[in-house]
């Protein structure tokens, strides 16, 4: 073999090892996918969005629960994305490269990877905990902990994305820089700051861990924001574990439904993504 | 005579001459004109590092200076003092004073958006906002002044026709200003600066970027906006400062070697370095 030839066959074989790492990883993705929609669709009936979860034996869907999680994580959102963006404006434009705020940036990454249990227990311990019982203020309270890491780092890296030029082109009239932020930075940044919120909203409409601490389950429509109150990952969780074929059927569509949502999602923030860089 | 005859190998173009350029000014009377920015002892430091030593400068009102120089001699530090761009930054310091109109800018006190909408600035790169075309001419309007939008579309296309940029986007004011050519964005960007009616205009090399029509086109906007404002160029193109200016100033490793007229520089310069570098022996 000569050395063309021993050239040719490395080159083949790191080929072969990428190909192969890749077909393994995309193997699982799919038969994730494909046993969500075998065991989910055929499940997925009209009632699911009509009727609430129903007790062993009865018929029933999960509309409280659906209602639930919308709600948790719209106001999750609502509350968590301000507080984000102000956050991540604070970082890339006032504190870019000062000590504290690279020290606030690690900090918030570290919360970007804390453990979704913990950040259960925390709003246990905070709201459940003082108030003497689950709720929905206390599940959303808890899914905002896991938004927030998401938009502030996303808004400070979008932002820090806009040039500097653009920064100077505004500044230069004479034009004080919470407006420049406000009318120009934004702007510019605005497809990618959206797709951090979108990002964050595809994360917390799976979390189980922070509203099973927090707004617990309901088996019926919760008449306040004060009560337990149901959402699809708890009750995924709790009818998977169960011993009846029916409920299984029902986490399945449940599964599918929010597996839809999240790919939704992921292709919608792809999209905002490529049309801000043809924009730009 | 030496070096005349080796401005003319730089010069090739015989309409450019720039001793009938001279000849013409100074029957006009155009080298006279009252001080506008005056720059006295001004030191700058990035951090620790001197950027510019001991500069003194008079630029003269409703004329074109122009800062000339090797990549890394200060004269772009120089302009973004005059309006106080560098205090953007964290460890940027000037010492010394820059008087305009006998005030000194450099003191604390003078508060800087005034600064900014008396000195106007267009950069290297054009960079529109990401808004209409209307929207990037008015957007400093809006900010300073209570205008009706009659009173709004008329400084608005005010502006652009003294970029002259109207002809060119009249009809499509509410389009993108991201969708403009890069010698219409450069020019957009001029009207941006000159919609707030600024004293004087900084130039930072307006045309590195653009092809040689858009070029052409900058330059003669120069001509025709020192009719109103001061104009101060950095340009790293000397024909173009010997196209556009009235006065021109050389810059070396932070300092201002040499200024005067600016035929007068290109053609009998008095310093070493000054005439080594327009001979382009370096630089």
């Amino acid at each position: 073999m000569n050395r063309w030839q021993r050239r040719q066959l490395t080159d083949y074989m790191a080929k072969a090892l990428g190909t192969a790492a890749t077909l393994f990883g995309l193997f699982w993705l799919a038969w994730i996918l494909w046993t969500t929609v075998s065991l989910g669709l055929p499940a997925l009936k009209w009632t699911l969005f009509t009727q609430t979860t129903p007790p062993p034996g009865a018929d029933g869907g999960l509309a409280n629960a659906f209602a639930g999680s919308i709600f948790m994580c719209g106001l999750a959102v609502l509350i968590g994305t301000p507080i984000g963006i102000g956050a991540g404006t604070y970082l890339s434009e006032y504190a870019r490269h000062t000590k504290f705020g690279k020290s606030i940036r690690f900090v918030n990454d570290i919360l970007l990877s804390a453990p979704s249990i913990i950040i259960g227990l925390f709003v246990y311990e905070l709201m459940v905990r003082p108030m003497g019982h689950f709720s929905a203020w206390a599940g959303s309270v808890a899914l905002a902990f896991i938004v927030l890491p998401v938009v502030v780092r996303t808004t400070d890296e979008m932002l820090q994305l806009v040039p500097t030029t653009m920064r100077e082109s505004a500044l230069a009239l004479g034009v004080p820089q919470w407006k420049v932020i406000r009318q120009v930075l934004y702007r510019a940044a605005l497809s990618g700051i959206v797709t951090g919120i979108l990002l964050a909203l595809a994360r917390i409409s799976g979390e189980t861990a922070p509203v099973l601490f927090t707004a617990l389950n309901n088996q019926y429509w919760a008449s306040s924001l004060n009560e337990p109150t149901a959402n699809v990952p708890v009750v995924i969780f709790q009818y998977a574990l169960s011993p009846y074929e029916f409920w299984h059927a029902l986490a399945w569509a449940g599964a599918f439904v929010v597996t839809m949502l999240v790919l939704v999602l992921g292709v919608t923030s792809r999209w905002l993504i490529s049309r801000g860089k043809e924009q730009s | 005579m030496a070096n005349f005859a080796r401005q003319r190998t730089i010069m090739n173009d015989e309409t450019l001459d720039p001793l009938s350029i001279t000849a013409r000014r100074a029957a006009s009377g155009v080298l006279d004109a009252p001080a506008k920015i005056t720059a006295q002892k001004l030191n700058f430091y990035y951090g620790e590092s001197r950027a510019l030593t001991d500069v003194n400068l008079v630029v003269k009102e409703k004329r074109v200076t122009a800062l000339i120089g090797p990549s890394g001699c200060g004269k772009s530090t120089l302009l973004r003092v005059f309006n106080r761009m560098y205090a953007i930054y964290p460890k940027l310091r000037a010492e010394g004073e820059v008087l305009l109109d006998g005030e000194n800018v450099l003191d604390a006190r003078y508060p800087i958006n005034r600064l900014r909408t008396k000195v106007g600035m267009v950069f290297q790169k054009p960079v529109p906002f990401p808004m209409s075309i209307y929207d990037n001419v008015a957007y400093a309007l809006r900010h300073y002044e209570r205008l009706t939008r009659g009173q709004l579309d008329e400084r608005v296309e005010g502006a652009l026709k003294s970029a002259a940029l109207w002809a060119e986007v009249k009809d499509k004011l509410e389009h993108s200003a991201l969708g403009l050519s890069g010698g219409q964005q450069q020019r957009l960007c001029v009207a941006r600066a000159v919609a707030l009616k600024p004293e004087v205009l900084l130039l930072d090399e307006p045309t590195s970027a653009l092809d040689p029509i858009s070029t052409a086109r900058i330059e003669q906007l120069i001509d025709d906006l020192k009719v109103d404002y001061t104009v101060l160029i950095v340009t790293h193109n000397m024909q173009q400062a010997a196209r556009v200016s009235e006065f021109t100033g050389f810059m070396f490793l932070g300092e201002l070697i040499e200024f005067g007229v600016t035929s007068d520089l290109f053609t009998r310069p008095n310093n070493r370095k000054t005439e080594d570098y327009i001979t382009g022996r370096f630089g």
